[in-house]
């Protein structure tokens, strides 16, 4: 049953000036989706110049030659239309799912500003958009409980050239100090149909939307060459530990080690790892921190992983007057467990089960669905690897579990801990 | 070259038709609302019932959610451990939600598994363990749940927001509770709720998924004992409407101020739902409504901006929330008023096209998945509303007049019963609402008065 539904019928066409074009048709609902991938992520910006990327996730809605600001949103929405966009280290994307009737309307506000951004832009909308990136900044992270903990692993874990080691919004000196020069620059670097894979799924005719396609896109000129990303792989040759107060309650501990990339041969057994560490109340971490021993109040883990390194973590936040060592202790001890004894046949098979069952889940929604389309397509060269993929989890064997434990969470690793500012300890 | 100047229109006329959702009692006399999908092997499963946090006895809110808390912590043969290793196995997403109003239990499960799944749930619902040392560890889980979200901003803004608009009504207390009122709740507290409110009370059951009437009614027939005692209405006694007034919550050294703006409004079956609904829309609803060009896009003092009619069962209320940097607080309350009072002055017709266009056009979208095929019937449960309800929904939005939209706005946006009130550091915030008001009442984490401020 599964092969049929997670194949993946596809047609892949390049236009002259480089721009990938992935079509994938599905008439079950008249509505369709647009979503661009550009090769681009904070990972292609430099220490001192971050949030760019993340930046135009923002220009990007500003309106282009031919749309005036406040257009683009507005024109989807009165289609009927949702948007968005997101930024990653390696990518950022920018998507649409409309009306099937709409698909020419999503095609030319795309390529609009694919092609024609930067007559548009202006210091104005710069100023107004660099106040909302703060504004995101601070509503996100500064001003939430612990929400300053993920650039603090990230700036720990990777020396400071390092393209991961900065926050994919940006440091918030480095973002009231963008420059509209700076900005355009990165523009032309970046934003050409040759570092972009344009996917459309849904119900619409193949002849009809490729003739679409080079219609809005095909006059768009390439760009020379993009530079590539120097990301040499990194150890941690100790361990680090670091210590932030912030406004919380209850005291939070966080682990990070270096692991493997995406798609690299433990990215899965990494990722069945956390299922079997912290994914359900029976997991070993879950278990002894939560349930048995009652030190935590909750427990998580994951492997996070891109095209120039990955990462695992485990956080745990602490019962009051329980202290983080304790915490430490026993993750460790769990951990040395773990590599000693092995795991079961039924732990492995329930993780198996549960990434299958999800993996199905995943496909009731188109916009989701697309967007998978253009991250095999950039990690894999392939669109249709929904079954490769799957079968990477198939394959993971309770060794290859035990042995990316032992390769990864016994080196040196980040340690963070997030505790209440003084006064409010008392 | 092409030319670029022009939005491109919209090709041929397509239709699209809103799934049909079916009622019909089964032979063992269960309610079962249905509606089926064929796409994927999948099925989306809720067991309702009308006995949310409301119940929660006096000086025990958070008991509803407690229950549910615990009442998955083993059932059957099976301990809190095995249970859950039985639904991951299936790859079963199983989760209860508790509000004020519901207690629901809901099952995201493959077809080839949703049997077992239903399986599993029923013993979950009829022979719950409730054992003692459970309680505790899940009442303490709680507790420091309750102490965590002392720093969530957002969530004490709504918090306090809302225990001023309801006053002492149940619609004013969180549905997690507060540490003295969860400290008060015992095991047999638990189960009293248990076998008043769920164990024998009758349920209402949801499907959206790739099975026919039958298969879903055998299977619930075959699951579930019938029961009939109905849920007991508790009467609302609704606040008195205030009359405008500013409140702080004081954050030391917040890098925002987290605003709410509101008051009470009617129920959701208002016949002015649809008029709200569109004029909201103009107002705050969307990325393009006023509020949030105004605010974001124009001043740059926020991520984003929003407003919103919300309904419970029993009560209404409009409500417009943002986050500002701490130093826009008191412009931006001034701007959201100007807003709230410009748009009982005028609409324009585009306005109004716009609304319509994205309230309309967009409908369809709602119903793409099977969970959001589930959680749009349990909505129709909620309000009483009829089964085609959503069949009518587009009809209904297109014949509001332009009157309507403009007469709702003077009618049911109220400028002298605001409610104001902002989460952050008052050394920051007070002399900014200097022009704007003499007294500024401070409220503590939970809404409570603490004292007012002149200024």
């Amino acid at each position: 049953m599964n092969e049929e539904l997670l194949k993946i019928n596809y047609e892949k066409h390049k236009l002259a000036n480089g721009l990938e074009v992935i079509l994938y048709q599905d008439k079950s609902l008249p509505i369709v989706a647009v979503n661009i991938w550009y090769r681009v992520g904070s990972a292609n910006e430099s220490q001192g110049k971050t949030g760019f990327a993340h930046l135009f996730e923002h220009m990007m809605f500003q309106g282009s030659k031919n749309i005036p600001k406040g257009e683009h949103f507005r024109l989807i929405q009165e289609a009927g239309g949702s948007l968005n966009g997101s930024t990653s280290f390696d990518r950022t994307n920018y998507y649409e799912t409309l009306p099937s009737n709409y698909l020419e309307l999503a095609l030319w506000l795309e390529s609009d500003r694919m092609g024609f951004l930067l007559p548009a832009l202006t210091e104005e909308k710069l100023n107004n958009q660099k106040d909302v990136v703060m504004n995101e900044r601070r509503q996100r992270y500064e001003n939430q409980p612990y929400g300053l903990a993920w650039e603090i692993l990230l700036s720990n874990l990777f020396s400071s050239n390092h393209p991961y080691s900065w926050p994919t919004i940006g440091w918030m000196e480095d973002i009231k100090n963008f420059q509209l020069d700076d900005v355009i620059n990165f523009f032309k670097t970046y934003y050409n149909p040759n570092n972009a894979t344009l996917v459309i799924g849904g119900n619409f005719d193949f002849d009809n939307a490729i003739k679409l396609v080079e219609k809005y896109f095909g006059e768009i000129p390439s760009s020379n060459s993009i530079p590539s990303v120097n990301a040499p792989d990194e150890k941690l040759d100790d361990s680090k530990k670091v210590i932030h107060e912030d406004n919380v309650q209850l005291p939070r501990i966080y682990f990070a080690w270096h692991s493997d990339k995406i798609f690299g041969y433990y990215d899965a057994s990494l990722d069945i790892l956390s299922d079997i560490l912290t994914s359900a109340k029976n997991s070993r971490l879950t278990k002894s921190l939560v349930y048995d021993k009652q030190i935590a109040q909750d427990v998580s883990s994951f492997q996070y992983s891109g095209k120039y390194a990955g990462m695992f973590l485990i956080i745990s936040t602490a019962k009051p007057q329980i202290s983080l060592d304790e915490i430490k202790k026993e993750i460790f001890e769990q951990i040395d467990l773990l590599i000693k004894n092995g795991i079961s046949d039924e732990e492995l098979i329930r993780s198996k089960n549960s990434i299958k069952s999800h993996y199905i889940y995943s496909l009731q929604k188109l916009d989701v669905i697309v967007d998978h389309i253009n991250h095999y397509n950039f990690y894999l060269n392939e669109p249709d690897s929904f079954m490769y993929d799957l079968n990477r989890y198939e394959k993971v064997t309770k060794e290859d579990v035990i042995n990316a434990t032992k390769k990864f969470l016994q080196n040196p690793y980040v340690e963070l801990h997030i505790i209440p500012k003084k006064e409010l300890i008392k | 070259m092409i030319d670029r100047t022009k939005v491109p229109l919209p090709s041929e006329n397509i239709s699209f038709e809103i799934p049909k959702i079916n009622y019909f009692t089964s032979s063992k006399g269960h309610e079962i609302f249905y509606t089926r999908k064929e796409k994927l092997p999948i099925v989306s499963f809720s067991i309702v019932l009308f006995s949310g946090s409301k119940f929660d006895n006096e000086n025990q809110n958070g008991l509803a959610l407690l229950t549910s808390f615990m009442i998955d912590e083993g059932a059957g043969k099976y301990d809190a451990f095995q249970l859950s290793n039985e639904f991951e196995k299936l790859g079963t997403i199983f989760s209860i939600t508790v509000n004020h109003d519901t207690f629901s239990f809901s099952i995201l499960s493959l077809k080839e598994n949703f049997e077992r799944s239903l399986e599993l749930l029923s013993i979950i619902l009829d022979e719950p363990h409730f054992e003692e040392k459970d309680f505790q560890r899940e009442k303490k889980k709680l507790l420091d749940k309750i102490k965590q979200l002392k720093d969530e901003p957002s969530y004490i803004a709504s918090t306090a927001f809302d225990k001023q608009i309801f006053q002492d009504c149940y619609y004013s207390y969180p549905s997690i509770g507060y540490e003295q009122t969860v400290n008060n709740i015992t095991l047999d507290d638990v189960k009293d709720f248990y076998v008043k409110y769920i164990k024998n009370s009758k349920k209402k059951f949801i499907a959206a998924g790739c099975l026919s009437e039958n298969e879903i009614s055998n299977l619930i027939d075959k699951y579930f004992t019938s029961n009939k005692i109905l849920i007991p209405e508790v009467k609302l006694k609704l606040p008195e409407k205030s009359v405008t007034k500013y409140f702080i919550v004081h954050k030391e050294n917040s890098a925002q101020g987290e605003i709410r703006i509101g008051h009470l409004d009617g129920l959701r079956k208002s016949p002015d739902y649809f008029a709200n609904k569109l004029m909201n829309s103009i107002l705050g609803g969307e990325f393009f409504s006023r509020i949030n060009l105004n605010l974001r896009e124009r001043k740059g003092f926020t991520y984003g901006a929003h407003s919103s009619f919300n309904y419970y069962q029993n009560a209404g209320y409009f409500e417009i929330s943002t986050a500002v940097n701490i130093e826009n607080v008191g412009e931006s309350i001034s701007e959201i008023l100007f807003e709230l009072n410009n748009i009982k002055q005028s609409i324009t017709k585009e306005e109004i096209n716009l609304a319509k266009s994205f309230l309309i056009k967009h409908f369809p979208s709602n119903f793409e998945s099977y969970t959001q095929l589930a959680q749009s019937i349990a909505l129709l449960l909620i309000h009483n509303l009829p089964l085609n309800y959503y069949n009518e929904y587009i009809h209904n939005i297109e014949s509001v007049t332009e009157e309507e939209i403009i007469n709702a706005a003077k009618k049911n946006i109220h400028l002298d019963e605001l409610t104001i009130l902002v989460v952050g550091d008052k050394n920051k915030i007070l002399p900014q609402l200097k022009t704007m008001t003499n007294e500024l009442i401070e409220l503590d984490i939970y809404g409570n008065l603490i004292e007012k401020l002149s200024l």
